[in-house]
């Protein structure tokens, strides 16, 4: 289980982060919307232990982020998609994919590298298995970003806004890929702004308004009147239909 | 045969010279570049003291003419520490810590030329800070450093004919011997000027295969 209690960040004086608690639960596919610079990202990034937050308390299976005897413990049960893929660019796919459990895991190169190939070939990626970043599309990248973070094996995928440097078309072909993934029982936290996507895969939704969690339903709920019945939601999923 | 005539033995004389003059560069290259190298990871963990230390240091060497430098350790150094250093010890303390302070400007700007957000998928995937040192920053940071490194070491080979003024026995040194007892400056000092050309032209080519080598792996290109 991940676990975030009354947690607050800030930058300098702009608070970001105003006492979030929410829970994600094994199994559980839960999107995180919210408008730009609600602090989606922030929060994702504070439970991966790349931002110190100021109060409160996060641990991944009770692990807490914030004791760095801890987090280490704690990054091997999330891996992490990125928006901008954040892939190594001196390595071909198929290294930026066994880097990680080689080095941290201590799998031998050869077995690390066989089940990088097997991961990539599941989504369609094994004649490209030895190209740099730079010789692939953005839809591939990211796909080998994904490849990256479920070669760690890890029980929770944080995914900030995977979709969003992606032409439509790209899009669809990492989006279908998360969806296969999220059928698979893979337990996810996803950032998004794919309304329709999120409400098709995910099993909550929890929203956020300026640092608050102003609503965290079932995916059913959120998309009835109860979700409409929230001002800032009704807003906000009219403008993103629009759009 | 006069005394002042040229003998077989010069060539081997300044061969010599140039054997002292590349033992000279290529030791101070690589205690230059261990030292430079370091100061540049200390830089980029901002270690508390030490970094101002090195940057401090590094600004005084870097803007300071090397002859100085090297006064102030052979004269200085005796006068004031009581600490006799001989001429090779000399030159080598100098030229090293002068490309040790060249070296620290590429390896500084060579690091920090590797996207932060790559370092940050490295963390989040639990590697340590030196393992993104090693499999992260320096094989990208070698990669864009290869360049410049190889134009200051073409500069730096030339700056170890200095030491040929406290008496040590370059090949600049050589050639002023040699310049003395023949008195055919033209002669002797286009050989020695050669001997420096072509060494020059080795380092360049040296650094340019090893640049292909480096980018090759890496498939990036730069702009
Ligand atoms: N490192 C930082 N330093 C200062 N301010 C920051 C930093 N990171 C984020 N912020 C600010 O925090 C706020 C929330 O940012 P965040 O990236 O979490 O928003 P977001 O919900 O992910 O937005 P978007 O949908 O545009 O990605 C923004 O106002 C942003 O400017
Ligand atoms: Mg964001």
């Amino acid at each position: 289980m991940i676990s975030v209690s009354g947690v607050r960040k800030s930058f300098g004086a702009a608070t970001v982060l105003n006492g979030v608690d929410l829970e994600i639960r094994q199994g559980e596919v839960v999107s995180v919307l919210g408008s730009s610079g609600s602090g989606k990202s922030t929060l994702i990034r504070c439970i991966n232990g790349l931002e110190k937050i100021d109060a409160g308390k996060i641990t991944v299976d009770n692990f807490d982020v914030s004791k760095p005897r801890e987090l280490s413990e704690a990054r091997k049960r999330s891996g992490t998609v990125f928006q901008l893929f954040n892939l190594y660019p001196h390595m071909t796919a198929v290294q930026n994919v066994a880097l990680a459990p080689v080095e941290v895991l201590k799998v031998p190169r050869k077995q690390a590298e066989a089940e990088a190939r097997e991961l990539l070939k599941s989504v369609g990626l094994s004649d490209r298995a030895d190209a740099y970043p730079s010789q692939l599309s953005g839809g591939q990248r990211q796909r080998v970003g994904i490849c990256r973070a479920l070669a760690m094996k890890p029980s929770y995928l944080l995914l900030d806004e995977v979709t969003s440097a992606l032409d439509p078309e790209m899009t669809s072909e990492v989006l279908s890929i998360l969806a296969k993934l999220a059928k698979g029982g893979t337990t996810m936290v996803f950032v998004t702004h794919e309304i329709e996507f999120a409400r098709s895969i995910s099993t909550r939704i929890a929203f956020l308004d300026k640092g608050t969690l102003i609503a965290d339903l079932p995916t059913e709920e959120f998309f009835s009147d109860k979700g409409m019945a929230l001002p800032r939601v009704a807003q906000f999923l009219s403008k993103m239909r629009k759009d | 045969m006069r005394y002042g005539d040229f003998t077989p033995f010069d060539i081997v004389l300044l061969l010599q010279g140039l054997g002292v003059s590349l033992a000279l560069f290529v030791s101070t290259t690589l205690i230059g570049l261990v030292i430079g190298t370091a100061w540049a990871v200390i830089r980029f963990y901002r270690v508390p003291v030490l970094a101002q230390i090195v940057a401090f240091i590094a600004e005084l060497l870097k803007n300071s003419p090397v002859l100085v430098q090297l006064f102030l350790v052979f004269f200085g150094l005796p006068a004031f520490l009581k600490i006799n250093v001989t001429p090779t010890e000399a030159a080598v303390i100098t030229l090293s810590g002068n490309s040790a302070a060249f070296i620290y400007v590429i390896a500084v700007s060579a690091i920090e030329s590797v996207g932060r957000d790559q370092i940050e998928a490295a963390r989040v995937f639990g590697l340590t800070r030196w393992q993104i040192l090693r499999r992260v920053i320096a094989p990208q940071a070698a990669a864009f450093a290869i360049g410049p490194l190889t134009g200051l070491l073409v500069n730096q080979l030339q700056v170890t004919s200095l030491i040929s003024v406290i008496g040590v026995m370059d090949l600049t040194k050589v050639g002023n011997i040699l310049n003395l007892r023949t008195l055919k400056p033209f002669i002797v000092w286009t050989a020695v000027g050669a001997l420096y050309y072509l060494t020059a032209k080795l380092v360049a080519y040296a650094g340019g295969r090893f640049e292909k080598r480096l980018r090759a792996h890496t498939a990036w290109r730069g702009l």
